[in-house]
C-alpha cells in the first residue's frame, strides 16, 4: 500500500479578490506528493500550475491573490493556516523552491556566498565558518565544479546554468524534505537543461527528498518524473503514474498535448495543434472547461462540470474519457 | 585608472572654462569697482588712478593671464573693497559654509532615505500619503519663501530659534533645514520609488522562499539595491546645496562663501568674486566626482 503523502494539497482554490472583481484562478486542485518521488505538474502558460506552487509557501502576491479554499497539509500541518513567522520557518528548511530565470532571481548586489550563508543562518544557529562549509558543500552537491571560486562571485559573473545550480544550492543548504522547482530549466539551453534535471533526479535519490516539478515540457516529465498531474484552466484534468498517463492518456486535452509534441522517431511529419484558446478564469463555461476545444464534445460536457474520477489506473476529469 | 585620468583632465578643463566665464562675466556686467572703495567725493582722476593701481586699465585677456599667473604662485589677490587678503578671508568663510553645507547634506540623506523607506514600507497608508505630500511641497516651495515662513514661525512668533547670524547649534537649524528641504524631498521620492520597484523584483521572492526575514530582506537586500540610483544622483544634490547656499546664507546672515560671494558681486569686487565662484565650481565638480566613485564602489558590476 502507498505511504502517507508528505505534502497533501486538498481542494485548493486560489483567487483574485479586489474592488468588484472576484474569481478563482486555481480551482479545487488536489495533489499529493509522496516521499522520495518526483511529481510533475504539467500545463500550458496560465493554467495555474505556478500559482499552485507559489501558494504552498504563501509566496503568491497577496493582495490581490488569496487562498480562497482548501488546505495544504505538510506532515499533518495545514500550511494555509500558519502565521507569517511559522511559515518563514518552513520556507527553505522544510520546503524549498527553485525558480525559473535564475539570472533575475538572484540578488545582483551580493555574492553567491553571502546569499547562501544568509539562507543557512536564517534557519540554523551556526558560526560563519560552519555556514560557509555548508554552503560550499551545497554548491558542490548542486553540481558546481569550483565551489570556492563561485562562492566569492556575483550573480552577473555566472552563466545561466551556473546560476540555476546556485539556486539549487540555495534550496539545498537547509536540507529540506521537498524541493518545488518552478520551470527550473525553461530559461536554459538544452544541454544544460538535461544536466540540471539529472542533478535534481540524483539529489532526490541521494537525499531521499521529494521534488515537485512544475513544467510545460512533456519531454522533461517523461525523463525525470514518477507521477504527473495535467492542469488545464486552473484544474487538474488528469493525474497518475507518468508511464500510464503518457502511454495511454484518457483526457482529450492530455491526448492533444501529446499530439503536439514533436518526435524524431515518429512517421507523422506534422504536429497536431489544439484548436481554440484557453478560457480566461473569469469567463469559464458552466460545463467542462475544455469543451470548446474538444473534438469529442457532447451536450452533457457543456452543461455539467465533470468531476475527477478514477478511470483505469489514472484519475481523469472527463465525461467521455478516451480509451 | 583610465577613467580617473579622464575625469581629472575634464575637471581641469571645466575649471579653466569656468574661470574664463567668471572673469569675463563680472567685468562685462557693468557697475563701478571704485564706488565701494573710494568716497563719493572722489574725483574722476582719483578713480582712474585706483583702476591703474589694481590693473583694471589693462586689456581683459592680459588681466586674465596676470591673474592666472598670480594664482599659480599662490597669491589669490586682495579684496578691492577693503584690501584684505583673500587667502585669510577664505579660511573662515569656507569653514562656515562647510558646516552649513555638510549639515544640509547629512539632512538630505539622513532624513530623506529613512522617510522614503518608511513611505515605501507603509505604502498607500496615511503615513505614506503624509510623507509624499510633504515631499511634493518640499519640491514646490521656493527656498527663500520657506526661509521667510520658518523665520516668521520659529523666530518671530514662537521665539524658539534665532532668525539670523552665527553662534551655537541653534543658529544652524533654520538655514540647514531650508538649504536641505528640496534635497530631502527629492531623496524621499527617489528612495520610495526605488524601494517599491525593487520589492517586486524576482530576487525578493527567492529570498522569501529561502526563509529570510522580511526585515532582513527589506533593510539589507532591497535597500542596498535602492541606494544605487540615490548615490548616482548625489552629485546633483551637492550642486543644489552649493547653488542654494547663495540665497540661504544671505537670508540668514550666515557668514559663509555664499554670502561673501553675493556681497562681492554687488560691490564688483572682482578678485573675491573670481576666487569664490571658482571655489563653488570646484566643490560641485568634486561632489560629482565623489558620487561617481561612490557609484563604482557600490555596484559590483563596476567594482569587479
Amino acid at each position: 500500500m502507498t505511504p502517507d503523502p508528505l505534502l497533501d494539497i486538498r481542494n485548493l482554490s486560489v483567487g483574485l479578490r479586489g474592488d468588484g472583481i472576484g474569481y478563482d484562478i486555481v480551482r479545487d486542485v488536489s495533489l499529493s506528493l509522496y516521499p522520495n518521488e518526483v511529481l510533475a505538474v504539467v500545463g500550458e502558460s496560465g493554467c495555474g500550475k505556478s500559482l499552485t506552487a507559489l501558494s504552498i509557501l504563501a509566496l503568491h502576491a497577496s493582495p490581490p491573490l488569496y487562498i480562497t479554499g482548501g488546505s495544504i497539509l505538510f506532515e499533518g500541518t495545514d500550511l494555509t493556516k500558519l502565521s507569517p513567522a511559522k511559515m518563514r520557518a518552513v520556507r527553505g528548511a522544510e520546503i524549498a523552491m527553485v525558480f525559473q530565470d535564475p539570472m533575475s532571481a538572484l540578488d545582483p548586489m551580493f555574492t553567491v556566498g553571502t546569499l547562501l550563508t544568509s539562507a543557512v543562518k536564517a534557519h540554523q544557529k551556526v558560526s560563519a565558518d560552519v555556514a560557509k562549509k555548508i554552503s560550499l558543500e551545497a554548491l558542490a552537491d548542486a553540481g558546481i565544479e569550483d565551489p570556492r571560486r563561485r562562492f566569492d562571485e556575483y550573480p552577473f559573473q555566472l552563466s545561466g546554468g551556473v546560476s540555476q545550480r546556485v539556486m539549487i544550492a540555495l534550496a539545498l543548504v537547509n536540507d529540506p524534505k521537498i524541493i518545488i522547482a518552478d520551470e527550473p530549466t525553461t530559461a536554459l539551453d538544452v544541454t544544460v537543461q538535461a544536466q540540471i534535471l539529472d542533478r535534481l533526479r540524483e539529489l532526490k535519490n541521494e537525499r531521499g527528498m521529494s521534488v515537485m516539478l512544475i513544467t510545460h515540457n512533456l519531454g522533461v516529465v517523461a525523463s525525470v518524473a514518477d507521477r504527473m498531474a495535467v492542469m488545464y484552466a486552473g484544474e487538474v484534468v488528469e493525474s497518475g503514474a507518468v508511464g500510464e498517463v503518457l502511454a495511454a492518456p484518457h483526457h482529450p486535452y492530455t491526448n492533444g498535448l501529446l499530439s503536439a509534441v514533436p518526435r524524431l522517431n515518429s512517421e507523422a511529419s506534422e504536429l497536431v495543434p489544439i484548436g481554440g484558446r484557453v478560457p480566461q478564469p473569469n469567463e469559464l463555461p458552466a460545463g467542462c472547461a475544455f469543451a470548446d476545444r474538444c473534438s469529442f464534445v457532447t451536450d452533457r460536457c457543456r452543461s455539467e462540470h465533470p468531476p475527477l474520477e478514477h478511470h483505469a489506473r489514472t484519475e481523469v476529469r472527463c465525461h467521455h474519457p478516451v480509451a | 585608472m583610465k577613467s580617473v585620468l579622464k575625469t581629472t583632465l575634464l575637471t581641469l578643463l571645466l575649471l579653466i572654462a569656468s574661470s574664463l566665464a567668471v572673469f569675463a562675466a563680472i567685468r562685462l556686467s557693468g557697475g563701478d569697482v571704485t564706488a565701494a572703495r573710494l568716497p563719493a567725493s572722489a574725483t574722476a582722476e582719483d578713480r582712474e588712478l585706483f583702476r591703474q593701481q589694481v590693473g583694471l586699465d589693462q586689456p581683459i585677456l592680459r588681466q586674465y593671464v596676470t591673474y592666472v599667473g598670480e594664482v599659480f604662485t599662490g597669491d589669490l589677490g586682495n579684496s578691492l573693497t577693503n584690501n584684505a587678503s583673500i587667502s585669510s578671508l577664505a579660511v573662515e568663510k569656507i569653514k562656515n559654509s562647510a558646516i552649513l553645507g555638510g549639515m544640509s547634506l547629512v539632512l538630505v540623506f539622513g532624513v530623506g532615505i529613512p522617510l522614503g523607506m518608511i513611505a515605501a514600507l507603509k505604502r498607500n497608508s496615511w503615513l505614506d500619503t503624509g510623507i509624499t505630500s510633504f515631499s511634493v511641497a518640499g519640491m514646490a516651495v521656493p527656498n527663500f519663501w520657506l526661509a521667510l515662513i520658518l523665520i516668521y514661525i520659529f523666530a518671530t512668533v514662537l521665539g524658539w530659534l534665532p532668525s539670523a547670524g552665527q553662534g551655537g547649534i541653534e543658529y544652524l537649524i533654520l538655514p540647514a533645514v531650508v538649504l536641505s528641504a528640496e534635497g530631502i524631498a527629492l531623496t524621499v521620492r527617489m528612495t520610495r520609488s526605488a524601494m517599491i520597484e525593487n520589492l517586486s523584483q524576482d530576487f525578493v521572492r527567492t529570498l522569501r522562499a529561502a526563509g529570510l526575514s522580511e526585515r532582513r530582506i527589506y533593510f539589507k537586500h532591497v535597500l542596498r539595491n535602492s541606494l544605487l540610483p540615490i548615490i548616482s544622483l548625489a552629485g546633483l544634490r551637492v550642486g543644489q546645496i552649493v547653488g542654494y547656499a547663495l540665497v540661504v546664507e544671505t537670508i540668514f546672515g550666515w557668514p559663509g562663501v555664499g554670502q561673501q560671494l553675493v556681497n562681492a558681486v554687488l560691490r564688483r569686487d572682482y578678485p573675491v568674486v573670481q576666487f569664490f565662484s571658482l571655489l563653488l565650481v570646484f566643490v560641485v565638480t568634486l561632489g560629482n566626482l565623489a558620487a561617481s566613485v561612490g557609484y563604482t564602489l557600490a555596484n559590483p558590476r563596476l567594482r569587479k
